[in-house]
């Protein structure tokens, strides 16, 4: 085995002559050697026509590889699965593929696809490339708890107890501030944003949120950051301001050249926020629930992740069990569950459900990947829902014309119940807050 | 306009005034549990009534080059925790400090609110918009090197240059020394620094090593700060009005 288990390399080098750009992750290097081969591999099969994508090594490993722009080619080495329910190459595979996606997009945030794309002069590439680690890192540790967003493409959102007031604060802030792109950021999770916010490209979305919430974590007041959007402004660097209103709410618009950082904050933050001081209070208040407390879901369910395919929104829980018994299987802990819930939900993807196409699969790819999936699923239908039993929990998955919906149950719970638990689940939801 | 000479350290504020008894009240509105409270940008500290306490506003710029630690420093005087690798600042992150302190002449307690502006070296040279913002009605700048990176002191000269020249309205200049706390690295003398204290005749700190759980590795350099940028604002508002005056006469 090339890695030790559960540990994710990840290989930047140049597309044309295989120079390492960097390598992240991972304690323990690959040799040298080894990562030429990796490279050198891929070439061969390029030379004949072939596209090499994937592979599985003895040892349960696993490498992916990605060529972007003819000019970047991303290389991710996995030293097995996570383990668990579920988990299998498949799901390993879906997951390294989401992550080179990821780990490109992040690359062009920060440094903008000119420089990628026409790289002269290798050595400042490299030093460039430097300043998109921060990122990098935070995608590879994977360790968010609570944040499926990387994953799912979707944007992890909060449902407000007040949803209008919000809006119209998000909007009215954003317009003063010569924007049609605002966001309101609650616990890291968008709690309101301006509609042309989400006519962004999902990956943006997400890639945004994930930014926002690294700058939020380091405790700073404000930011102005130069960002390019990999799909909307690749080349041309946009100004995302960010301003810290309470602990844990976070407002951030798109800008052009005005306002300044100084003029922003000043003249408007207090202006459009001071008075809803109370209101972001009780947005606070839902915390890691991400739903209004008027909505009762059902005690037996330790995770949930609802999805609108719509909107490409999701709003996710785990709660960590409270029963105590005395006998019986172990607890489940709260990372265990998000853990399951994850698997679960790559597990529903990769065999049984749909996911809308991302932007960023090129069209060759994708009717490669759809002729696959054709083959592999081999249904003549679209399943519309699918469980899963293990020793430590049950999953249940739903999918409508509008909405998936994926929970997780402790395995007390009656096979035969969990329908009626996810469709009741949905409709109480989608009813009260119309998700 | 005529630089503003810095007046003698403990001369304009009480110094070490966070020892004394009396000033507990105020800074434990900065405290939460020991630790330092983080305000966000719809808060502040607030005092009861019958205390109210003035606030002062102040806009503090960090320079010096990528890896010299000016995200490490904004974060100790703020209270933030101290990253241990070096990631690059991609654009402008700002810190908001507040600082009690109480004027020395008229005993007035006031609340200094210093918002540090630090910004990545390597983003001000690939963005041009920067640097500009930064400058915007800045009140002090901080410029540091390293006591363990001998270029980033060599250059301080250039740097501080740049800000003498007018039209660049008076700003606060302090010099920061960091990775103190790293003396088996340290590439720059003693020596060396008295010689450019004496060329310079600024006020220059040390930082570097463990943060401390009390206000006392970050107290000098606020206290300094806070006590350059006052003494600054009463010369400006001295020579504003003689200034009035002059055109007057003028016209
Ligand atoms: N031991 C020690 N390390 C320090 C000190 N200050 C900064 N560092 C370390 O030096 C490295 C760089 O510090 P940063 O604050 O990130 O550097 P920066 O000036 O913000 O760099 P750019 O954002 O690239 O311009 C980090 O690994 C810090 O932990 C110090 O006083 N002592
Ligand atoms: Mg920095």
């Amino acid at each position: 085995m090339m890695l030790q288990d559960g540990s994710t390399q990840l290989l930047c080098l140049t597309a044309s002559s295989g120079v390492p750009l960097f390598t992240r992750g991972a304690s323990r290097q690959l040799p040298f050697s080894v990562i030429g081969s990796l490279n050198g591999v891929h070439m061969f099969g390029g030379g004949q026509g072939v596209v090499l994508s994937c592979c599985e090594t003895e040892g349960g490993g696993k490498v992916v590889w990605r060529v972007f722009q003819e000019s970047v080619m991303l290389i991710a080495v996995s030293g097995g699965g996570p383990g668990g329910a579920g988990s299998s190459s498949k799901e390993e595979e879906a997951r390294l593929q989401r992550l080179l996606e990821n780990v490109w997009n992040c690359m062009v945030l920060v440094l903008g696809q000119d420089e990628l794309a026409n790289m002269r002069n290798v050595e400042r590439i490299k030093r460039d490339l430097r300043s998109c680690f921060s990122l990098i890192d935070q995608l590879l540790e994977e360790r968010h708890e609570g944040f499926l967003g990387n994953l799912t493409h979707c944007a992890d959102s909060l449902l407000p107890p007040n949803p209008t007031l919000v809006q119209e604060a998000v909007d009215g802030f954003a317009q003063a501030a010569d924007s049609e792109f605002g966001c309101l950021l609650v616990h890291g999770r968008i709690a309101a944003a301006t509609e042309k916010w989400w006519r962004l490209a999902p990956q943006e979305v997400v890639l945004l949120s994930v930014l926002m919430r690294s700058l939020s974590a380091s405790g700073s007041a404000s930011c102005d950051y130069p960002v390019f959007l990999p799909h909307g402004s690749p080349t041309v660097a946009h100004r995302l301001l960010r301003f810290h209103l309470l602990p844990g709410a976070d407002v951030c618009v798109l800008c052009g050249p005005t306002p300044s950082l100084h003029r922003a904050e000043s003249g408007l933050v207090g202006r459009f926020w001071s008075p809803l001081v109370e209101t972001l209070r009780d947005c606070l208040a839902v915390g890691e629930r991400c739903l209004p407390a008027s909505i009762s879901l059902r005690p037996d369910m330790l995770a949930l992740l609802l999805i609108n395919r719509e909107t490409r929104r999701s709003v996710s829980c785990v709660r960590a069990p409270t029963n105590h018994p005395l006998s019986g299987p172990p607890l489940l802990s709260k990372a265990r569950c998000w853990e399951l819930l994850k698997l679960f939900y790559s597990f529903s993807m990769t065999r049984y459900f749909s996911q809308e196409e991302t932007l960023c699969v090129s069209p060759e790819e994708r009717t490669q990947k759809g002729n696959t999936e054709d083959f592999v699923l081999g249904f003549t239908h679209q399943p519309l829902q699918c469980y899963l039993v293990t020793e430590e929990c049950k999953s249940f998955g739903l999918q409508t014309a509008q909405h998936q919906l994926f929970l997780v149950t402790p395995p007390s719970v009656p096979t035969f119940a969990l329908r009626t638990a996810a469709t009741q689940t949905l409709s109480d939801i989608v009813t009260a807050t119309g998700f | 306009m005529a630089d503003v000479r810095p007046p003698a350290p403990g001369s304009v504020l009480v110094s070490d005034w966070h020892r004394c008894k009396e000033s507990k009240e105020f800074f434990n509105k900065i405290l939460h549990k020991k630790m330092r409270k983080n305000f966000g940008l719809l808060e502040s500290p607030v005092m009861p009534p019958q205390v109210a306490v003035d606030t002062v506003h102040y806009k503090i710029f960090i320079s010096g080059k990528s890896g010299v630690g000016k995200t490490a420093l904004a974060a100790r005087l703020a209270g933030l925790s101290i990253p241990n690798l070096h990631y690059e600042t991609t654009g402008i992150e700002t810190s908001v400090v507040y600082w009690p302190v109480k004027l020395k002449d008229s005993g007035r307690v006031l609340f200094f609110r210093l918002q540090l502006w630090d910004c990545g070296e390597n983003a001000l040279r690939r963005f041009d918009h920067l640097l500009p913002s930064c400058k915007e009605q800045v009140d002090a700048v901080l410029f540091l090197f390293s006591f363990t990176d001998r270029t980033s002191f060599d250059d301080l000269s250039n740097q501080i240059a740049k800000w003498m020249v007018p039209p660049v309205s008076p700003v606060v200049k302090l010099v920061v020394g960091t990775k103190f706390d790293l003396f088996m690295h340290c590439d720059v003398a003693e020596r060396d620094v008295k010689l450019f204290q004496e060329r310079w005749r600024l006020p220059l700190l040390r930082v570097g090593g463990e943060v401390g759980d009390g206000l006392g590795d970050i107290a000098p350099v606020l206290n300094c700060l806070a006590e350059q940028l006052w003494h600054q604002d009463c010369v400006t508002a001295g020579s504003a009005g003689i200034h009035t005056q002059e055109t007057e006469t003028l016209l």
